[in-house]
């Protein structure tokens, strides 16, 4: 199975464009990003906080469609999703 | 009878190429309230004044500093420690003497922003924090005008053109702000977002084209790539989604 996830702004420098990832199935959304954003801290920081929640903040997507973060703990990723992740930028 | 003097239609000529003569006179008409005399501010608001917006409010109750000028193009060397509205007002004018200019120094707030906004065909969301932009969103939904949002980082940006009834507004999008910084940037950013924001400006008020509307542009300048991702209204959304929303839901179908 296979997942393309993609970070945007802060998240993108931290951890790269795009990442085809191959979860097992039965993967949820979740864990699926924890899993991607493990390999930098300070990535996984931006986007995690300290009990592993999503950060309020951060929006996620999942073909083209918003996932709440409290879904994302139980929505299954599928072969060929695309994933989103990023913050909002606040800079004008 | 062309309301546009001889005068305007040379200057316009280009544009009346596109237009036409009454596009130029739509402009001409047109009130835009621009939220931030900034880095997103200052080239909203050089172009939409080329362009003939009528009237052009823009609010900014900042004083130029020499951190600025990397960005913020209204503002010159010489300008260091002069309050931005006026700044802004006098390049405007130089800019584009047949339009009308109206420069306020003041922050926008709570108490404020309905009046500031008055009667505005729409505004441009040139700021560079969260709460003011959810004030002017809740702005836009009461008087059901379009807020062209736009924000950066870096060479990092994003925009979109929120329709109050029609599109979800910036709280369905962003429901939660993220943390307050010092943001980096480099003037190309906002130099570049704002071309979205002031196009899709003169696209709404010309009625031609297709509005960034129920879609967010992200742009990335260090990958030299533009994405897009569909947005929809939140039904639960505490601002828009309550109330009003079957009302907006029906008119929408």
């Amino acid at each position: 199975m296979k997942v393309r996830v993609r970070f945007f702004a802060r998240f993108r420098e931290l951890l790269g464009t795009d990442i085809i990832a191959e979860p097992p199935p039965g993967t949820v959304f979740a864990a699926l990003i924890r899993e991607v954003a493990r390999k930098n801290r300070e990535g996984y920081d931006a986007i995690f906080d300290g009990h592993g929640a999503f950060r309020e903040f951060v929006i996620l997507m999942r073909n083209g469609k918003r996932v709440e973060a409290a879904d994302a703990e139980e929505t299954v990723v599928a072969d060929g999703d695309e994933i989103a992740v990023f913050p909002p930028v606040s800079g004008g | 009878m062309s309301m546009l003097s001889r005068r305007e239609r040379e200057r316009y000529k280009r544009q009346i190429l596109l237009f036409g003569e009454e596009g130029q006179e739509r402009l001409k008409k047109a009130e835009i309230f621009i939220a931030g005399a900034g880095g997103l501010g200052s080239p909203v608001a050089i172009y939409l004044a080329v362009a003939g917006i009528g009237t052009l409010t823009i609010v900014d109750s900042d004083v130029v500093d020499q951190t600025n000028l990397n960005r913020q193009i209204l503002h010159y060397d010489r300008d260091i420690g002069k309050r931005k509205a006026m700044s802004a007002e006098e390049k405007l004018r130089e800019i584009n003497p047949d339009i009308t200019i109206r420069a306020i120094d003041v922050h926008i707030d709570e108490a404020n922003a309905g009046r500031l906004v008055g009667g505005a065909d729409g505004i441009v969301d040139a700021m560079d924090n969260y709460p003011t932009r959810y004030l002017l969103n809740r702005i836009a939904l009461e008087k059901g005008i379009p807020l062209f949002h736009g924000a950066i980082r870096g060479l990092y940006g994003q925009a979109t053109t929120i329709i109050p009834g029609k599109t979800p507004c910036l709280s369905c999008i962003f429901p939660k702000p993220p943390p307050a910084e010092v943001f980096p940037v480099v003037g190309v950013t906002p130099g570049l977002i704002a071309m979205v924001q002031a196009t899709e400006v003169l696209k709404f008020l010309l009625g031609t084209g297709n509005l960034l509307a129920n879609r967010l542009f992200l742009w990335d300048g260090m990958q030299a790539q533009a994405s897009e991702i569909c947005v929809e209204r939140n039904p639960c959304c505490p601002v828009c989604g309550t109330g009003g929303d079957e009302e907006a839901g029906r008119k929408g179908e």
